[in-house]
């Protein structure tokens, strides 16, 4: 600190000029300006009357406030049922998967346990095998299941990820063994020290795993095209990829305006923002863990 | 504990009942994994093998399958746009993440950083079917961008009729949906570098400029190499964008080996020739993140 301080009053502050610094401060509103004005767009035309929405021309304010779209896109593109679907899936899928990977997280720090390292070998592999490429055979299975058409195969599918496993596991290395210990001298079972001091000491871990947990099973999208065909039980991103074709042609019967559509995207996203607001915290720390050195 | 004589078989048993309740906590998770990962892989291998028959069981014909695969243009042309648009999207999310990070990281003020920063890293928890739905609009007849065209008196483009377009229009939208996640992880990599790095070098007259380049981008290196390894196994996995983006005039161009896949296997009922053509990519897939593991000298991380 002392010697920053003295550096400063020896040069000039440590920054770049101000020609430079106005060239940094275009280039970061170019890049928000790209991202931004989509999604000003979206919002604008999703609360437009569906008659300006069919127009030409840049809407980044609706000439009139209208919340029309929603209430089609609502009731007739049977959004409702597609959120009820997602909700319930998503909801149910990733606390089941927080469980069970949690766990398996939790055997794979045990020190002494024999064929540890092959469980996570087993384990690391699975990341290698994506259900994307094995999507046929994950139909034909589905199929031998009886699980096509229905809310078990849309949980079951993608339910446990080897990722979150071994992400889980960094995380409970961080815990000091000596708790468990003490706690096992205490003739506490493993499902006690599991419940009452890994869990709780890896809280911010948890948190942001069952964030994106949630965010990945919100979007699937490959596997509900691929066992699901009952408009029922269409999660939201079916029905948005439906959208996204109904508003492409006007020859269609069923023609849905871009105010509706543009709804469709906004309630579909809605929870994904207000979950971000609350997982932001501890999401950095989740992501950094995914991506770099652990 | 006492170590007696025993037989080491003996032994293990023991310690194996010693670990049992642990062994449960694992248990579900192993019997998923059988299940829903290595029976499929295993199926796919075996169909990839067979010819497909209305009734009685399928006839095994070695490796037909492959030989009309390789034969098929259209598996090859999605291969190819695949590869390309997989990896040039791969290196233009990792350099728009670091021009952005680097960027952020020169600023002072923590709002606009903040702000910058959600804004930017928002569309990565969003599906392909609400990107490619809002950039299907954007990029529409009527959308926002033929609008700004109009506006400053320049002929409308047709981003989905025109195949020239298909590529650079997944390419954008995919660095759109992706940069800010990388910038956020890129950026964790700067703010980790000690403040007084920085001040030796300014004391030794390096301008920030020479810091950016002499400090700033060689301590994000690990964070790049990292991102690239983990990039490359997802190269050939393209799917849900160009199922939602894909139109037929660009398909030609844009369309990837998984969407080849499915509409082979899924709506065609070709088993034979989707499982082989899944081989294929799983395959390629591992040759990838080898050559790929070989060339960046990787050190090992949460995959070890």
């Amino acid at each position: 600190m002392i010697k920053a301080g003295r550096a400063h009053n020896l040069l000039p502050r440590n920054q770049l000029s101000p020609l430079q610094k106005a060239l940094n401060w275009l280039l970061l509103l170019l890049f928000f300006a790209t991202m931004i004005i989509p999604m000003l767009n979206v919002l604008a035309v999703s609360f437009s009357p569906r008659l300006q929405s069919m127009q030409p021309g840049v809407i980044l304010w609706p000439s009139q406030w209208t919340v029309n779209g929603y209430q089609t896109v609502w009731t007739r593109a049977n959004l409702s049922r597609a959120f009820f679907n997602s909700s319930l899936v998503s909801l149910v899928g990733t606390a089941v998967q927080i469980l069970l990977s949690s766990m398996a997280g939790y055997v794979l720090v045990q020190k002494n346990l024999p064929f540890r390292r092959a469980l996570s070998l087993l384990i690391l592999f699975t990341l290698m095998i994506p259900g994307d490429l094995t999507l046929i055979s994950i139909y034909a299975l589905n199929k031998q299941l009886g699980l096509l058409n229905s809310y078990q195969g849309l949980i079951l599918n993608g339910l446990v990820s080897g990722f979150s496993i071994l992400l889980m596991r960094n995380y409970f290395q961080s815990v000091p063994e000596s708790l468990a210990e003490s706690a096992r001298i205490d003739k506490a079972g493993e499902l006690r020290v599991f419940a009452s001091i890994y869990l709780p000491l890896s809280l911010p871990g948890l948190a942001s795993i069952t964030f994106l947990e949630f965010v990945g099973k919100w979007n699937a999208l490959m596997i509900p095209v691929t066992i699901i065909s009952d408009p029922g039980l269409y999660t939201l991103p079916m029905v948005l990829r439906q959208l996204a074709f109904a508003t492409d042609s006007t020859s269609g019967v069923d023609y849905i305006a871009p105010n509706a559509q543009m709804a469709a995207i906004v309630i579909s996203v809605i929870p994904l923002i207000i979950l971000y607001t609350f997982a932001q915290r501890f999401l950095i720390g989740g992501l950094t863990l995914g991506a770099t050195k652990g | 504990m006492q170590i007696s004589p025993r037989r080491p078989s003996s032994l293990l048993r023991r310690r194996l009942r010693q670990y049992r309740a642990i062994y449960l906590m694992i248990l579900p998770v192993l019997v998923y994994f059988l299940i829903f990962s290595f029976y499929p892989l295993i199926l796919g291998l075996v169909q990839s093998l067979q010819k497909e028959r209305l009734l009685g069981t399928p006839q095994f014909i070695g490796l037909a399958n492959y030989q009309s695969l390789l034969r098929d243009r259209n598996f090859l042309q999605a291969l190819w746009n695949s590869l390309y648009i997989g990896s040039f999207s791969l290196v233009i999310n990792i350099f728009t993440g670091m021009v952005l990070a680097v960027s952020l990281n020169e600023l002072r003020s923590r709002a606009v950083k903040a702000t910058v920063q959600t804004v930017t890293f928002l569309p990565y928890l969003f599906s392909w079917t609400v990107v490619g739905g809002v950039w299907v609009y954007v990029l529409s007849h009527n959308g926002l961008v033929n609008g700004m065209l109009d506006a400053l008196g320049l002929d409308r483009i047709s981003f989905f009729t025109v195949p020239a377009w298909g590529r650079p229009v997944m390419l954008f939208t995919n660095a759109w949906k992706q940069s800010g996640y990388f910038a956020v992880l890129l950026l964790a990599s700067l703010v980790g570098i000690d403040p007084e790095v920085y001040e030796a070098a300014h004391i030794d007259g390096a301008s920030r400029l020479q810091q950016i380049g002499r400090i700033s981008l060689p301590m994000m290196l690990p964070t790049v190499k990292t991102l690239l390894l983990l990039g490359a196994t997802g190269v050939l996995r393209n799917f849900d964008q160009v199922l939602i983006m894909s139109r037929p005039a660009i398909k030609d161009k844009v369309g990837s080996v998984l969407l080849f896949i499915y509409e082979q296997g899924i709506l065609k009922m070709k088993i034979g020739l989707a499982t082989s053509a899944a081989a294929v990519v799983l395959a390629a897939t591992f040759l990838i993140a080898l050559a790929v593991r070989r060339a960046s000298r990787y050190e090992g991380s949460l995959y070890d």
